[in-house]
């Protein structure tokens, strides 16, 4: 996939950080950790919590392969946002690397629900919480929600079909979205001319780092993240709440996943369908308009371009608030 | 080409990576089930091996035969846990259904959620011992014991409130209307009351129900009140009050590895029993004088420290003599010999489903019922049918035989007492507790001359009076 010699600028951790091979390496230690968890893990209503609770305290390394799936999975949540923001910041979204930038928003979006539907297979008393109001959600689409409502959750209300269905789309549907889209993505980049980069000065000598060196850096990138990743998950491993019963969802306060915790902060003061749909796809949508505003011009590949502060700002102002509607929400619950 | 500073970050990498790696069994060190089982081992003086021991119960949670039902580790830290009865075979019950909690689980807190630690409690066994099919739902209603405990003065302490609020003028008769927990009888009989209000200190109360409320109820005489923790005391609450024998220090005896041996407060072992003996009933009576002008409770004074050594010239039932009345108290020789229920009736103590006014009028059991009057011999009757109820007693309680064709005592009220049969013309007794047998006497043929309408145990004290 990496041509023999590839330019030099855009191959340090200075330029990239690193993330999105991050976050590649999170999803396969993620899909490696879940095909192992798969072999324990019971999709059923009655069964799904017990079996995690017989992962973590019998089944032997349970507990740390599931603690390993846990954080990987939040790495790469993390790795995906600082990798976007390195895009907007060095200007990486403009053509023609536009297709990729939509492949990368998408894959984000598949993470996040991906990260989600994983949140809910745990079925403690907080993830069915969040299962309810993120399903309910679902109702308040105008026209197709009661559809959309049953294509997802499978019955009228939660129940068996639900946790059967997101177990379905959590390791199949998902994953092969999420590892069939990054393969694309990867591609893109190598179609789309490699990482973003300034235009070439003419008269001065290119510098270029060779394939094995990107590839030794992603190896030692693997090592490190696999060693760290491990020893977290020793130190803190995931808890896991007291055991959801359906009948009293809802009735004491529990926290949406981190990475929901704005939509949470939304939904208390803004109708459902505004807190849950209009404002986040705005955000969404705003992001995907970016290679459509800013096209062409200085400051491509540069971090913080003075050339092009109007699309940093916006997205910064966007991170900045996503930021402190969390940490609302946070110490609200709190 | 591979430069130092590539090895130097291999090497950095793969140490990590081998840190991690080598951190894995330090992350898994020894779970405290492993502990617990060391310790098992260690206890018993035998090598056994750490293992996850699982049950697979063959009743569901709902009390009915399946195949589907969960596995439980909870013996993997409870290993040595006796077993509860006889008829609650651990293998086919499992311990969730009782005792609720995680039962996958062998992280402790992770295991006890949900935990009901004694299940016989009042306030949960419907969903434990009186779950529909277990001991409630049966169209016998002897069967349904949880409904009847719920009922009986050993629950309300019905006669005691109404007493004390008819003294003090806070009722006009001795009928009770209150009682510790409420209940309705949907069939009363012409001495009962069809029901009972919660006796709740309101702004209304007088000071003496308050004083009464305050030092009489707590760490009393009911079964949903936990016991005060001390020694002679110790029991649990609800069925356990009684099915769960505690020792006078309530320490623990028994193998599970996670019980504290040296913390008072645990009974004596996990086991139920119908063969109760004195020292269990001794633990809620017999433990001292209310007065009810001052409304204080003073313990006997006459116990020694528990586990002290008894005298050397005390006979071998010494403690039992010691400790069953207290000095004031006058009885027969079969009255200390015994134990209380080798004479008092599974309804007399735990009710038969009316809300009796008080003990005086729910207690039936005399000394005419097995001794007979100078007019007539004690009541007997034949077991012919395979289903009676004493049968099942015998059988639970296991210290004494009775089979379809025994001939057995009667109480007035139609109650066979299987521990008491004739046997070759001779009235035998077997003690329920340790399956002693005593010949018992008759009045008539005797020098008794006590007459048929004075039967109270006062009345036979006169002659019968054990002397310590």
């Amino acid at each position: 996939m990496l041509p023999a010699q590839n330019p030099a600028h855009s191959a340090g951790l200075s330029y990239t950080l690193g993330m999105g091979g991050i976050a590649v390496i999170a999803a396969l230690l993620t899909t490696v950790t879940g095909a192992l968890l798969m072999f324990y893990y019971e999709p059923t209503l009655s069964g799904a919590y017990p079996s995690l609770v017989f992962i973590d305290s019998v089944v032997s390394s349970g507990r740390i392969v599931r603690a390993l799936h846990y954080w990987a999975a939040q790495v790469m949540v993390v790795a995906m946002v600082i990798h976007t923001a390195r895009i907007v910041f060095t200007g990486g979204y403009r053509p023609p690397r536009d297709v990729n930038w939509f492949i990368g928003l998408g894959l984000l979006l598949v993470t996040l629900v991906w990260n989600f539907s994983g949140y809910v297979l745990r079925f403690d008393a907080s993830s069915i919480w969040a299962l309810l109001v993120g399903t309910n959600l679902l109702k308040e689409v105008p026209g197709i929600g009661s559809t959309l409502y049953l294509i997802i959750v499978g019955d009228q209300a939660l129940g068996p079909a639900t946790v059967l269905r997101f177990y379905t789309w959590h390791v199949f549907g998902l994953t092969l979205l999420g590892l069939g889209g990054i393969g694309y993505h990867l591609w893109r980049v190598r179609v789309d001319g490699g990482l973003s980069r300034p235009d070439w000065t003419a008269g001065q000598p290119g510098r270029f780092v060779s394939r094995e060196t990107i590839l030794f850096r992603e190896a030692m990138m693997a090592l490190f993240l696999t060693g760290g990743l491990i020893i977290l998950s020793i130190l803190v491993p995931p808890q896991l709440g007291p055991s959801a019963d359906l009948n009293r969802v809802g009735s004491q306060p529990v926290q949406a996943p981190w990475f929901f915790l704005a939509i949470q902060w939304l939904l208390r003061y803004v109708p459902p369908l505004w807190g849950g749909w209009i404002i986040p796809l705005t955000g969404l949508v705003l992001l995907a308009l970016l290679p459509l505003l800013d096209r062409r011009g200085p400051g491509r590949g540069r971090w913080f371009a003075r050339e092009r502060w109007q699309p940093q700002a916006a997205f910064a102002g966007l991170l900045l608030l996503i930021l402190v509607l969390s940490l609302l929400e946070l110490f609200q619950v709190k | 080409m591979i430069t130092t500073q590539h090895a130097l970050i291999f090497l950095l990498a793969s140490l990590l990576l081998a840190l991690a790696v080598a951190l894995l069994p330090w992350g898994q060190v020894e779970r405290e089930w492993q502990a617990y089982q060391r310790a098992y081992f260690a206890g018993e003086n035998t090598a056994g091996e750490a293992a996850v021991r699982q049950i697979i119960p063959r009743l569901g949670l709902d009390g009915q035969l399946t195949t589907e039902t969960r596995p439980e580790l909870c013996l993997t830290c409870h290993l040595g846990l006796e077993e509860i009865s006889p008829s609650h075979p651990v293998e086919t019950f499992g311990c969730i259904i009782c005792h609720g909690g995680l039962g996958l689980a062998l992280d402790k807190d992770q295991a006890h959620t949900g935990l009901r630690p004694n299940p016989a409690d009042l306030s949960i066994a419907e969903q434990s011992c009186g779950q529909t099919g277990c001991h409630a739902g049966h169209t016998d209603p002897s069967r349904n014991h949880l409904e009847q405990v719920t009922r009986s003065l050993q629950a309300t302490y019905a006669g005691s409130i109404a007493l004390v609020r008819y003294t003090f003028g806070a009722q006009k008769d001795l009928t009770p209307h209150l009682g510790i927990v409420g209940a309705v009888d949907p069939q009363p009989l012409p001495q009962t009351v069809p029901a009972l209000a919660v006796f709740a200190l309101t702004p209304d109360s007088l000071p003496a129900e308050t004083q009464f409320a305050q030092n009489c109820l707590e760490g009393g005489c009911h079964l949903t009140e936990p016991a005060s923790f001390q020694p002679y005391r110790y029991r649990a609450t609800g069925c356990a009050a009684c099915h769960v024998l505690y020792n006078d220090e309530g320490l623990y005896t028994g193998s599970d590895p996670t019980l504290p041996r040296d913390e008072p407060g645990h009974p004596a072992r996990h086991q139920l029993t119908t063969a109760i003996p004195f020292s269990q009933c001794n633990h809620c009576h017999n433990r001292g004088n209310y007065s009810l002008r001052g409304m204080t409770f003073t313990p006997r004074p006459d116990l020694p420290p528990v586990g002290a050594p008894l005298p050397a010239t005390m006979p071998p039932e010494g403690r039992r003599l010691r400790e069953y009345y207290q000095p004031i108290g006058q009885f027969t020789l079969c009255e200390w010999e015994l134990d209380c229920i080798d004479c008092h009736t599974q309804a007399e103590a735990m009710g038969d489903g009316h809300l009796w006014p008080d003990q005086k009028t729910m207690q039936y059991v005399q000394c005419r019922t097995c001794h007979g009057t100078l007019s007539e011999p004690p009541a007997t009757a034949r077991i012919t049918d395979p289903n009676d109820p004493a049968l099942r007693l015998a059988r639970l309680n296991g210290h004494y035989s009775l089979e379809v064709g025994d001939e057995v005592i009667v109480t007035e009220r139609g109650e066979k007492m299987g521990g008491v049969q004739q046997r070759d013309g001779q009235l035998v007794q077997f003690g329920k507790v340790d399956g002693r047998e005593y010949n018992v006497p008759l009045v008539q043929g005797s020098q008794c001359q006590q007459q048929p309408d004075q039967q109270e145990s006062r009345y036979c004290h006169q002659c019968h009076a054990y002397e310590r």
